[in-house]
C-alpha cells in the first residue's frame, strides 16, 4: 500500500479556505448527521466515564491518608457523586478522542481501506493527462468503494458554454451524455455563490424559497443526485462531481464529508490538467485544419489562374487547329478527300477537343462548386454519357449495361459535375476493358442510409494493388495518352457534394469503383415533387 | 439579301479563319480586335449576327455586350469562350446574349446556328 495519508494531508491545502464560508451551508450540512457509528462512539464514551467514575469514588476513601478519616464530609453521600461529576468534565474529551481512534483502528478499518484506495486513485490521477480515462477512473472507482447508486463526472465545455457529463457511474452513458448544465442553470449559479462546500440536496433546497428550490431540484434529478461536490482549481470551477446513495436516506457523517473535501482538492489539479491538454489539442487540430484549408485555397487559386491562363492560350490554337480540319472535312462533292485523310481529320478534331478538355477539367476541379444547382435526373445524364462512348464501344466490342434502382430519387448538384463524374468513371471502364469485355453500372438508393451508390464495374484488365491508393493522385496515368485527371476530378466533385468514392480491384478480374453520395429522404421527397412528371418517367424506365 | 457577321476576336488568325469560313458560306463578314473596334462596326457595318469573343484586353466582351444590346438590341450576339467559366456564361445570358459557344469551336454547330439567328430575324423576331 501506498503512503496514501501522508499524500492527503499535503494534498490538503485549499481545506482551510473549505472551513470558511457562508455559515448557513456549514450548519445545515452537517446539522443532520446520525450515524451508528456516531452514537456507538458517544454511549461507548458515556460507559467508560461512568466507569471510571465510579472506580474513583470507589477507591477515594482508601486513598485518603488515615488521619482524613475523621473529617465528616468524607463519608458524605454525595462525594462519589461529585468525584465522578469532576472525572466525567476532566475525562471527557481524551476519553472521546481515544475511543475514537480505537474504532477507526478496530472497527471502521473497511471505511478508511475505501478512503485509502481514493486517495490512491487521486495519487495515479495526477500523471494521466487524458480527461475520458479520469472521469471513469473517477466515477467508477468513487462509486464502487463508496457503493454509491449514481456518480456524475460534469466537465466545462469552453465552446458550448456549459457543462456536459464526462462519465458516470450507475447510469447509462447515452443517458447520461444528454444532460448539459448551461453555465446559467441553477445548479451551477448556486456553486458559484457557495465556492467549494458541497452542496447536500435536502438542507440546500431547505434553505431556498420554493421556486428557487425547484428549479435546483430539476438540476439534481437531471443529475441523479443527492450530493454536488463542485472540484475549484485557483478559482476556477473545473468540475462538478454529482452522486447518489443507494439507499433513500443515507447520510455522510463530518468524517466523510472532510474525505470528501480531500478528494476534490486532489482530483480537481488532474482534472483541470487534462481539461487545458484537450483544449490544447482541440485548438491544435482547428489550427492544422483551417492551415491545411488555406493551404488548399491557395493552391486551387493558383490552379485556377494557370488553368484560366492556359485555356485562354492554348483553345485559340486549338480553335484554329480543330476549325481548318472540319472545313476540310465539309468539302463536299469532286474536292471530297480520300476516307484516309478524313480519318487522320477526324482524329485531329477529337484529338483538339480532347487537349481542351484538359485545361477544362483543371478549371472545374480548382473552381469549386459554384456552377448553378439543379434537380438531376442520374439516369438521364448517365444516358446521355453513354450515348456518347456509344460508338466507341461499338467499335471495341464492349457491352455496356446498366441497372438502375426503380425508385431513383433526382439529386440536388451542379449537371456538368455529374455528367463529368459519370464521364470519367466510364471513360476509364472503358480504357480498362480495351478490345473486348463488360461494363456496368448500377445506380441505387440506399434509403436507410440516405445513401446514393453508384457502381461502376468492368472486366477489364484490373489494377495492381500497390497502385490502388494512388488512382486518385492528380497526373496519376499508366496509359501514355492520358492526362490523369479523370479520377483525381471525380473524387473531388464527389467530396465537394460530401460523398466518398473507393476502388476494388484485381488483376485480370476487372475493377469497381463505388460512388457514394448523401442524399436524404428529404431532399429526395423535394426533387421528386419538383417536376413530377419527369421522375415517373425515369422511373418507368428504369425498370 | 446579304447575311452580314461581325467577328470579334483579339487573336487575329482566329478572326481571319472564320472570316474565311463564313466568306465561302455566302456571309459579308467584318472583324474587330477589341471591343471599342466591335462597337464602332456594330454602329457602321450594321451586322445582324455578332460572334463575341468573352476574354478581351481592355473592354472585355460582357462590357461590348452589355453596349451591344443597349444601342441595337436587335442584333443577335453569340459569346464565344476559351473556357466554360460557369459566372461568366450566366452573366452573359442575363446581359442578353442568344447563346454561347466554347473553343475549340464546332463549325458545323456554329454554322447552324449563326443561320438560325439570320431566320429569326428574317421572321421579325
Amino acid at each position: 500500500m501506498r503512503p496514501s495519508v501522508p499524500n492527503a494531508r499535503r494534498l490538503s491545502g485549499p481545506r482551510a479556505c473549505n472551513e470558511e464560508g457562508p455559515p448557513v451551508l456549514k450548519k445545515t450540512a452537517f446539522s443532520h448527521v446520525r450515524t451508528p457509528k456516531t452514537l456507538l462512539k458517544k454511549s461507548l464514551v458515556a460507559l467508560v466515564l461512568f466507569f471510571l467514575g465510579a472506580l474513583s469514588a470507589y477507591l477515594l476513601p482508601f486513598l485518603l491518608p488515615s488521619s482524613a478519616t475523621w473529617v465528616p464530609w468524607v463519608h458524605h453521600p454525595l462525594l462519589p457523586i461529585f468525584v465522578m461529576t469532576v472525572i466525567f468534565v476532566a475525562a471527557h474529551k481524551p476519553i472521546e478522542r481515544l475511543i475514537k481512534k480505537l474504532l477507526e483502528k478496530y472497527f471502521f478499518q473497511k471505511k478508511s481501506f475505501a478512503q485509502m484506495t481514493l486517495m490512491d486513485l487521486a495519487g495515479d490521477l495526477a500523471v494521466n493527462l487524458d480527461l475520458q480515462e479520469i472521469a471513469n477512473l473517477v466515477v467508477n472507482t468513487f462509486g464502487e468503494v463508496l457503493q454509491l447508486k449514481t456518480v456524475t463526472l460534469l466537465v466545462p465545455d469552453p465552446l458550448q458554454n456549459n457543462f456536459e457529463v464526462a462519465s458516470a457511474y450507475g447510469w447509462t452513458i447515452s443517458a447520461s451524455k444528454k444532460v448539459r448544465l448551461a453555465v446559467d442553470t441553477p445548479l451551477l449559479k448556486m456553486v458559484h455563490q457557495t465556492g467549494p462546500h458541497i452542496l447536500m440536496r435536502g438542507p440546500v433546497l431547505q434553505s431556498l424559497s420554493w421556486q428557487e428550490a425547484n428549479a435546483l431540484a430539476r438540476d439534481l434529478d437531471s443529475l441523479r443526485a443527492g450530493w454536488v461536490i463542485p472540484l475549484f482549481v485557483k478559482g476556477e470551477l473545473v468540475g462538478l462531481l454529482a452522486f447518489g446513495a443507494l439507499v433513500p436516506d443515507t447520510v455522510f457523517d463530518q468524517g466523510d464529508f472532510h474525505f470528501f473535501r480531500e478528494f476534490s482538492a486532489a482530483i480537481g489539479p488532474c482534472l483541470h490538467n487534462a481539461l487545458v491538454v484537450k483544449r490544447l489539442r482541440q485548438l491544435n487540430f482547428e489550427l492544422q485544419d483551417s492551415q491545411s484549408q488555406w493551404v488548399q485555397k491557395t493552391k486551387l487559386n493558383a490552379i485556377e489562374k494557370l488553368a484560366a491562363g492556359i485555356a485562354h492560350e492554348i483553345h485559340n490554337p486549338l480553335a484554329i487547329i480543330s476549325g481548318k480540319a472540319q472545313v476540310l472535312l465539309m468539302q463536299k462533292g469532286p474536292k471530297q478527300l480520300e476516307p484516309n485523310v478524313q480519318d487522320a481529320l477526324n482524329t485531329i478534331v477529337k484529338q483538339t477537343r480532347r487537349a481542351a478538355d484538359i485545361t477544362r477539367k483543371l478549371l472545374l476541379y480548382s473552381q469549386g462548386s459554384r456552377g448553378p444547382q439543379e434537380w438531376v435526373s442520374l439516369e438521364k445524364v448517365l444516358d446521355e454519357t453513354l450515348a456518347l462512348l456509344a460508338y466507341q464501344a461499338s467499335l471495341d466490342k464492349i457491352e455496356i449495361t446498366r441497372s438502375l434502382d426503380p425508385e431513383l430519387p433526382r439529386y440536388r448538384a451542379n449537371m456538368q459535375e455529374i455528367r463529368e463524374i459519370f464521364l470519367n468513371l466510364l471513360l476509364n471502364a472503358v480504357e480498362a476493358v480495351g478490345q473486348e469485355g463488360k461494363i456496368t453500372v448500377e445506380m441505387k438508393y440506399r434509403r436507410e442510409e440516405e445513401i446514393l451508390e453508384i457502381t461502376c464495374s468492368d472486366t477489364g484488365k484490373g489494377i495492381p494493388e500497390e497502385h490502388l491508393d494512388k488512382v486518385f493522385n492528380p497526373f496519376y496515368t499508366t496509359r501514355h495518352e492520358a492526362v490523369g485527371l479523370g479520377l483525381f476530378v471525380t473524387q473531388q466533385i464527389t467530396h465537394r457534394y460530401g460523398g466518398s468514392i473507393r476502388v476494388e480491384s484485381q488483376v485480370g478480374v476487372g475493377s469497381m469503383f463505388i460512388l457514394q453520395l448523401p442524399c436524404s429522404a428529404e431532399t429526395a421527397r423535394n426533387g421528386d415533387g419538383e417536376k413530377h412528371g419527369e421522375s415517373i418517367f425515369s422511373s418507368k424506365s428504369g425498370r | 439579301m446579304t447575311k452580314k457577321l461581325l467577328i470579334v476576336d483579339d487573336e487575329a488568325e482566329i478572326c481571319e479563319f472564320l472570316k474565311s469560313f463564313f466568306e465561302d458560306r455566302d456571309f459579308k463578314v467584318a472583324t474587330a480586335h477589341n471591343g471599342a473596334a466591335a462597337l464602332e462596326q456594330v454602329a457602321r457595318f450594321e451586322p445582324e449576327v455578332v460572334l463575341l469573343d468573352i476574354q478581351m484586353p481592355g473592354m472585355d466582351g460582357l462590357q461590348t455586350l452589355k453596349k451591344i444590346k443597349d444601342n441595337h438590341p436587335k442584333v443577335k450576339v453569340i459569346m464565344v469562350t476559351a473556357v466554360e467559366t460557369q459566372e461568366k456564361i450566366e452573366e452573359a445570358m442575363r446581359l442578353g446574349a442568344d447563346n454561347y459557344i466554347t473553343k475549340p469551336l464546332s463549325l458545323e454547330y456554329l454554322e447552324k446556328d449563326v443561320q438560325d439567328k439570320i431566320d429569326l430575324l428574317a421572321k421579325g423576331t
